[in-house]
């Protein structure tokens, strides 16, 4: 099985990446389908066939494995066009998804607007019914109502059903019934069940989820099943995997089930394929970073791991609670515009986005960006960009950053230009003090790992501000999302809630809920073609202390056969008091830590191909200098070597001030850094501090 | 010396990053679920002189009380000066504070014996002495009994901590997690006086001075852009809180706003001077509701730094209740008549600017407290209900008021009951919201919830009521929202509506109470409401058929999903109204 591709549906491009037999790697793009992102697949694929010299079947025939990044279901939010849905809920808790816990987005702005409804007050029910926080039945079900409720649905035309009851991840006997009535009145409607989908406190997180799924579902499920058969069609016998936010892989038909784990699809494979170059090149602790046309997205990755998030994270105004890479978005981009409102100069959030771009792409675009800053500082090619595909034209860009930023706040041209690459890099800077500050670190005991079009541009300006020694640009950080897809492991993350006081928490219980957990982790995995042998599980019990709204996921300490006796209990509560002081800068070891949830992440490990090595220094740097051009360093223009990204070879270091053109990025080398390239063309820059 | 525009941006870009970094530190480390959960914390950066560069905000009501104490500080502390490594803790409302268990702790920046920015963080203690559990004891006779007042001490001086001062602290406190959140506010503060050390040294002292002076003077003139686009004239309003905790009535606010250019004034003379109240509102809790609501009409975009606070020329008389003598109880009037100070200043605008009126208040007269034993240990267990639920959010124009409270609450995060049940043996029967509850108008008010909690072991039920009498306020020919309403074992023979306080109202195991909320006002005269959104809002049961036709004069013919706008009919009774 010499082939394993991966695939990532971004907004503009859709990146393929192929890895042969032999660890060589093959690269495509071709322009995404919005309409139906199988499209494009489809149509990319056959590119890259025909670039091998074989016909589409023939190559998927000898296919190992397609992995696939997909936006359907962050798409189906940002445009809020998903299916109709209703909700079952407890009855007194209706509205609780509206109320949000309280939390409103903007403190400052009254007329700011509601998120649009999933499921809109008269298609959410509550239904009779109660259970306590044991589990145990305080009022029964009453099933007329919820027949009523269903029937009440079905004429609203809802195609999508989410039920989520108080205390179902106790106890989902009431919820399991309500499951069965809604498939016995409607079968039509797709489900999603609560307990299925997040088996933790508390309802809001748990209803939102929920929602969220049944939403996004019926969309992605279609989106999935076309994709899927074009596949078979077209000759390929495996499974097609799917990218989760956990930043593990699944199957298509695992995903149709589980529709919310594909928001942040195609952004997670760029952490995971960090994650891989970084273990390469001998570090553990880094952010990554992907800067773009539109967006700038951070990960902090501690030991080799991402971030995970599972509380209180946001996406598209709606709280989802399962575990997601945890992916720090700001609109600071390529296409990021620069203006002056009341004598302050603002870049970004607004983009000029692809079309019409930025001023120097020549398509229309009149709003001064960070790229036509970029361009009048000398940092990217003049002429043109991918390779001489894409021309560039500076009419109209000297005009525009004089005359909208500039004459406003009474600088010169390049003054103007120097001003909004500095508080875009200032932007990105304070971004990631944010990050690293919320999760308890900073950032100047981390690396960097840089990719996107644009992140080799600024990447080593934020290096200095926020005080980083290193950082790493891909060799293949064009379509490196891809490659992070096709190195992904198998996730599975389960969670349950066990609310009690550590003291009285009960080892038992514990071992009952992983047993569990473990069983239905390997049934899902058993689908994928794995067996046990393939399989590693990695427990934890989420901790706090009294009072806290944040836990801890800390990892449980375990006998041979995985389980937990009372000593193993004890010292996991004790490490969680040493994890609390190394991010929370403290401990409170005379209280009483409260257990909250037992979690469990499955992980089926795939075979990683070894990638090509290139080879070694073929010939003298001076062979891949394309041109020298001045460029912006220390407050003067200075004459810049210009290398040939195509050209430079492994071993070889450049030093700063110097410029390197890959095909669809500029790596930016600045006074006091020194790129040296590695064995797979990488490049490891240092700064001088 | 001037500085470059974009460097000035640059800075304060870092700064509230700093602010920001302050404040998340804090609620990662603090222990009580109000700092660590429901976001009642500040973060400010103050310069030399006690002018407020830069902040992040939990509760935009109480910023301000993080300012005032670090200028007594300053002039209290002007001749020796603070020194390098110093940490200071002040809660005192009469010296700058809002109430007593605002704390706020404050650490400078030196730079070779210069006193170039303070870092400052401001948070609510679950207790801070006094006669009472909380700080807000009804009964008090003065501010000493209500809790302890810390001016302006040092709690580090020149990097050693004080312990015997913390101890002091520590033993005037009843709650032991205290100090464990003071040490949090430490940390934070220390965090940023390093923070802004860095920046110091990477822009020097001049540079600093230059880019605060830069910022501020960009808020200012932000602030006089807008209010020079304001009619000018001179506007008043009177509201009302319905009593305070003992009973006396109709506790006034007045004020007149004058708009002359591009300068405003607000002056509450003609406020409420009775000296026989439980309801006194510090000055600087008075200044933080003004700021709030004022924020809350402007462009949301403007840095709220001094240049904001200080365009305002406010007026409040020496000795009335929105600036009390030395000495008066302040707890609960921090909140009442502290709210009326907000709503009266967005009245009196209203009448000129209503596209940009919203009271940014609420007429929760304390959070109800339930006290209870727990039933398998015998611990003492305390509910502040801080629950999900929806209150006193107002339409604003173009929008209906929706979700849970007004934009400025959007920080303050609520217990669910999956969570507190596991905790508390109390049960959360719901928090539907209540039909028409909300206001009606061209634009709706939020309706707010019908809450039920069942005590499920013997528990006492304590809390004091207002917006009863006077519920949220139309605007714009907006209806008022429905009153609070509370009837305590309810649906038993003892059940009693509570008109003023519950104090301790006993119930057994197995009683509820049920507390309606009040619901938001409208905006806009209803019977200019599109009839296709009173449709849909009686679809959703946030209004009923009655009040369609009674507040809307929308006809609507059919049934059930069926509804449909009877358009001829809606005309006519229109008509008829007009």
């Amino acid at each position: 099985m010499p082939y394993r591709i991966g695939i990532d549906v971004g907004g503009t491009f859709t990146d393929f990446i192929l890895i042969r037999r032999d660890g060589t790697l093959g690269l495509g793009k071709t322009p995404t389908t919005l309409e139906d992102q199988s499209l494009g697949v489809m149509r990319g694929l056959e590119e890259m066939a025909r670039a091998e010299g074989r016909d589409l079947g023939g190559l998927l025939a000898d296919t190992e494995i397609v992995v696939h990044g997909t936006t359907t279901a962050d798409n189906t939010m940002i445009e809020m066009n998903g299916a109709v849905t209703g909700l079952l809920t407890s009855e007194g808790h209706r509205d609780e998804i509206d109320i949000r816990r309280g939390f409103k987005e903007n403190i400052w702005d009254p007329a700011y607007p509601p998120p649009t409804p999933i499921a809109p007050r008269r298609r959410r029910f509550g239904v009779p019914e109660r259970l306590d926080f044991r589990g145990q039945v305080v009022r029964p079900l009453d099933e007329d109502a919820v027949r009523a409720a269903v029937g009440r649905l079905k004429r609203q035309g809802v195609e999508s059903i989410a039920v989520c009851l108080l205390f179902s991840f106790v106890n989902p006997a009431h919820e399991r019934r309500v499951a069965e009535i809604c498939r016995e009145e409607y079968p039509e409607a797709r489900l999603s069940v609560s307990h299925e989908i997040m088996p933790t406190a508390p309802e809001f997180e748990r209803t939102s989820t929920t929602l969220v799924d049944a939403y996004v579902g019926p969309r992605l499920e279609t989106y999935l099943a076309n994709l899927e058969s074009a596949l078979r069609g077209a000759g390929y016998g495996r499974d097609l995997l799917i990218m989760q936010s956990n930043g593990g892989i699944m199957t298509a038909g695992f995903m149709a089930r589980k529709a919310v784990a594909a928001l942040g699809s195609g952004p997670t494979g760029g952490v995971m394929g960090a994650c891989a170059v970084s273990r390469d090149a001998g570090f553990e602790d880094f952010i990554s970073i992907d800067m773009g046309g539109t967006s700038y997205e951070a990960c902090l990755v501690k030991g080799g791991r991402p971030t995970i998030r599972s509380f209180w994270n946001w996406q598209h105004r709606y709280l989802v609670g399962l575990p997601m890479v945890e992916m720090h978005s700001i609109g600071a981009g390529g296409g990021s515009i620069a203006s002056v409102e009341a004598g302050a100069l603002k870049v970004g959030p607004q983009s000029a986005k692809a079309d019409p771009g930025p001023i120097c792409y020549g398509r229309g675009g009149s709003e001064p960006t960070v790229t036509d800053a970029n361009w009048v500082l000398g940092y990217i090619n003049p002429e043109s960009l991918c390779g001489g595909e894409f021309k560039l034209s500076g009419d109209g860009v000297r005009e525009a950053i004089t005359r909208r930023v500039g004459e406003p706040l009474g600088l010169d041209l390049v003054e103007a230009a120097h001003g909004i690459f500095r508080i875009v890099n200032a932007n990105m800077a304070n971004a990631i003090r944010r990050v690293s500050c919320e999760s308890g670190y900073d950032p100047r005991d981390f690396n960097m790992v840089v990719y996107g079009g644009n992140g080799p541009v600024h990447a080593g300006k934020q290096a200095e501000e926020l005080g980083i020694g290193r950082y790493l640009v891909p060799k293949t950080s064009p379509a490196f999302s891809a490659l992070g897809l096709v190195i992904a492991d198998y996730v599975v993350d389960i969670q349950r809630s066990y609310i009690t006081p550590s003291g009285r928490a009960e080892a038992d219980r514990v071992n009952t809920l992983l047993g569990e957990m473990e069983t239905q982790a390997l049934d899902d995995l058993r689908v994928a073609g794995l067996g046990a042998g393939d399989i590693d599980f990695r427990r934890y019990l989420a901790i706090c202390y009294p009072g806290q709204t944040f836990d801890l996921a800390v990892p449980a300490r375990v006998t041979s056969d995985g389980r937990l006796g009372e000593a193993e209990l004890r010292a996991t509560v004790e490490a969680f008091h040493d994890l609390h002081e190394e991010t929370h800068t403290y401990a409170a070891r005379d209280e009483e830590p409260i257990l909250r949830a037992v979690r469990v992440q499955a992980v089926g490990r795939t075979p990683k191909p070894p990638l090509e090595l290139a080879d070694g220094a073929s010939g003298s740097l001076e062979d891949a200098l394309r041109a020298r051009r001045p460029a912006w360093f220390d407050g003067g223009y200075v004459d810049t070597p210009v290398y040939d990204g195509d050209r430079v070879s492994a071993g070889q270091r450049i030093e700063g001030p110097a410029i390197v053109e890959e095909r669809f990025t500029t790596i930016v080398l600045y006074p006091g850094h020194r790129a040296q390239i590695d064995a797979r063309g990488n490049y490891h820059v240092t700064v001088e501090a | 010396m001037s500085l470059d525009p974009v460097t000035a941006e640059v800075i304060r870009g870092a700064m509230e990053t700093v602010a920001y970094e302050m404040a998340t530190h804090v609620s990662l480390t603090a222990t009580t679920p109000i700092l660590n959960q429901s976001n009642e914390r500040n973060a400010t950066i103050l310069d030399g002189r006690g002018r407020l560069a830069a902040l992040s905000v939990g509760i935009p009501q109480f910023m301000l009380s993080s300012t005032l104490p670090v200028r007594f500080a300053l002039e209290f502390f002007a001749e020796e000066g603070l020194n390098a490594g110093d940490v200071l803790v002040a809660n005192d409302p009469y010296h700058g504070g809002g109430h007593l268990p605002d704390y706020n702790v404050f650490a400078p920046v030196v730079v070779d014996g210069e006193l170039v920015l303070i870092a400052s963080i401001q948070c609510h203690h679950a207790d801070t002495g006094g006669g009472m559990p909380g700080g807000y004891n009804a009964e008090a006779i003065d501010i000493w009994a209500e809790g302890v007042r810390f001016p302006a001490v040092k709690i580090y001086d020149r990097g050693v901590e004080r312990r015997d001062v913390l101890y002091m602290m520590q033993t005037n406190n009843r709650t032991p997690s205290f100090i464990g959140d003071i040490r949090a506010q430490i940390g934070a503060a220390q965090l940023g006086a390093r923070r802004l050390g860095e920046l110091v040294k990477q822009y020097r002292v001049d540079g600093i001075r230059n880019a605060v002076d830069h910022a501020i003077d960009y808020a200012a003139r932000r602030f006089r852009e807008e209010v020079a686009a304001w009619p000018d004239g001179a506007y008043e309003a009177t509201t009302f809180v319905d009593h305070d905790p003992v009973g006396n009535q109709d506790i006034r606010v007045h004020v007149k706003v004058t708009v002359d250019g591009d300068r405003l004034e607000v002056d509450y003379t003609g406020s409420d001077d009775r000296q026989d109240l439980k309801a006194y509102s510090s000055f600087g809790n008075t200044r933080g509701y003004v700021i709030a609501q004022l924020a809350s009409m402007m462009d949301p975009a403007i840095p709220k730094n001094e240049g904001f606070f200080d365009s305002v020329d406010l007026v409040v008389p020496e000795g009335c209740v929105l600036n009390p003598q030395v000495g008066k109880t302040v707890a609960a009037g921090t909140h009442h008549p502290g709210v009326e100070v907000g709503e009266a200043l967005c009245m009196a605008l209203a009448k000129v600017l209503p596209e940009r009126s919203s009271p940014q208040i609420y007429k929760l007269g304390m959070p109800t407290v339930i006290f209870g034993q727990q039933p398998e240990t015998g611990e003492v267990f305390v509910d502040h209900s801080v629950d999900v639920l929806a209150a006193y959010c107002s339409a604003v124009a173009g929008e209906d008021g929706w979700g849970s409270m007004p934009s400025s609450f959007g920080n303050l995060i609520r217990a669910t009951a999956e969570v507190n049940e596991s905790i508390f043996p109390v049960r959360h029967e719901g928090c539907d919201y209540a039909t028409d509850t909300g206001g009606a108008g061209q634009w709706r008010g939020c309706p707010g919830s019908r809450v039920v909690k069942r005590v499920l072991v013997p528990a006492s039920v304590t809390t004091y009521m207002v917006g009863m009498k006077y519920p949220m306020l139309g605007i714009a020919g907006g209806r008022n929202g429905s009153p609070n309403q509370l009837t305590t074992c309810v649906g038993t023979e003892r059940a009693q509506r509570i008109e003023v306080m519950a104090n301790g109202v006993p119930h057994a195991a197995g009683e509820a109470f049920e507390y309606v909320y009040g619901g938001g006002a409208g905006w806009g005269d209803p019977l200019e409401r599109d009839p296709e959104r009173v449709l849909e809002d009686v679809l959703d049961e946030l209004v009923s058929l009655g009040a369609a036709e009674r507040e809307y004069g929308v006809v609507l013919t059919g049934q059930g999903d069926g509804l449909q706008v009877d358009w001829e009919a809606t005309k006519r009774l229109r008509e008829e109204r007009a």
